[in-house]
């Protein structure tokens, strides 16, 4: 009893550093759309699950919209948080869909990167829209006129996925001192 | 190596967001080619179209031509050839001209200059400029060459 108890004060602790981590490297200086937030929401969903990935998605750009050095997000704030939320929600469905077991790969890289490229995709679509609305833009314009914004957001997302992510989660079952994910590298 | 469904399944979102892209840049380049088109219609009065040429074939071989370059009207050779090149000029009052120093980087060095020659479409054959370049005011369609030479009549 007394075990299970510092294993989830070991994942609560772990999940406000994760977030104060995220909500850190949010604010701080960076390149446009070049960003970390979505591969801790997803790493987070990857391992805590679905709801808790959800909830640190929407929390980070919550506090993003008020913090951002961009300027205040305004009406465009819920649908950033409803974006980085699914992106959080995708990281536990996709820990589902890969079941207990699982090894390492290539394949699994590239998959991760993947979905990072169609959730970023979809992320990007979700924040025009809601840039587009209030200011009575047509959404396809304002869609084609962010392309370059939506490419360098999706290429940059896709490389750090395909290239950190499983190393993350490695790392993070390391740091938590249990084998929660059953995790191995293939050989 | 067998693919499982869920890897096929991702890997089609995949090709999707590229075919995504894909749509998107070239709608973007749609949008800006309308979008100059139709500015070039609403100024088409104020503007001329020139040709010009920089000759580096004594510096490293090649040439270049800006066709149907669009400037304002009124515009003289100096300001059109800011237009296609990186130009460095030094103005002197006596002659209340400008001399071209450098064109994209390459330098008077030496004996070699940069001259100008326009077309002339009567006799077929270019013809030296006579004047600063910030002294002759260009006409709708004219041809114009830089060359990087040893002037003729050093």
């Amino acid at each position: 009893m007394k075990m299970v108890k510092i294993m989830e004060g070991k994942r609560v602790a772990l999940l406000t550093v994760m977030a104060s981590l995220c909500v850190g490297i949010q604010i701080a200086p960076r390149l446009p759309n070049v960003e970390f937030t979505s591969i801790i929401c997803f790493l987070v969903g990857f391992l805590f699950g679905t709801l808790f990935g959800a909830f640190l998605g929407a929390l980070t750009m919550f506090i993003n919209g008020f913090l951002s050095p961009w300027g205040f997000a305004g009406t465009i704030m819920p649908f950033q948080m409803f974006g980085m939320a699914l992106m959080g929600f995708m990281g536990g469905l996709y820990r589902k869909s890969l079941g207990r077991n699982f090894s390492t790969s290539k394949i699994l890289n590239l998959e991760v990167s993947f979905l990072a490229a169609f959730f970023t995709l979809i992320y990007d679509i979700i924040t025009n829209i809601g840039w587009a609305l209030p200011s009575n833009t047509p959404i396809i314009a304002a869609l084609i006129w962010g392309t370059w914004f939506t490419m360098t957001h999706v290429i940059s997302n896709t490389a750090l996925f395909g290239t950190a992510f499983f190393g993350l989660v490695r790392i993070m079952g390391n740091l938590l001192g249990e084998n929660v994910w059953s995790c191995q590298k293939e050989a | 190596m067998e693919l499982s469904k869920r890897s096929l399944i991702i890997f089609c979102l995949g090709w999707l967001v590229s075919l995504a892209l894909m749509s998107s840049v070239a709608g973007y380049y749609y949008m800006e080619f309308q979008n100059l088109t139709e500015l070039l219609k609403r100024y088409g009065s104020c503007v001329m179209r020139v040709n010009i040429c920089v000759d580096y074939k004594e510096w490293n071989g090649t040439v270049v031509w800006c066709n149907d370059t669009i400037v304002p009207l009124g515009c003289n050779l100096l300001q059109a050839t800011k237009t296609v090149a990186i130009v460095n000029s030094t103005y002197w009052p006596a002659y209340q001209a400008s001399f071209v120093d450098a064109i994209n980087g390459v330098w008077k060095s030496g004996t070699y200059f940069w001259m100008w020659y326009h077309w002339s479409a009567e006799k077929k054959m270019w013809e030296y400029g006579n004047v600063g370049a910030d002294r002759y005011p260009l006409t709708n369609n004219e041809t114009l060459m830089w060359r990087y030479e040893v002037p003729g009549y050093s």
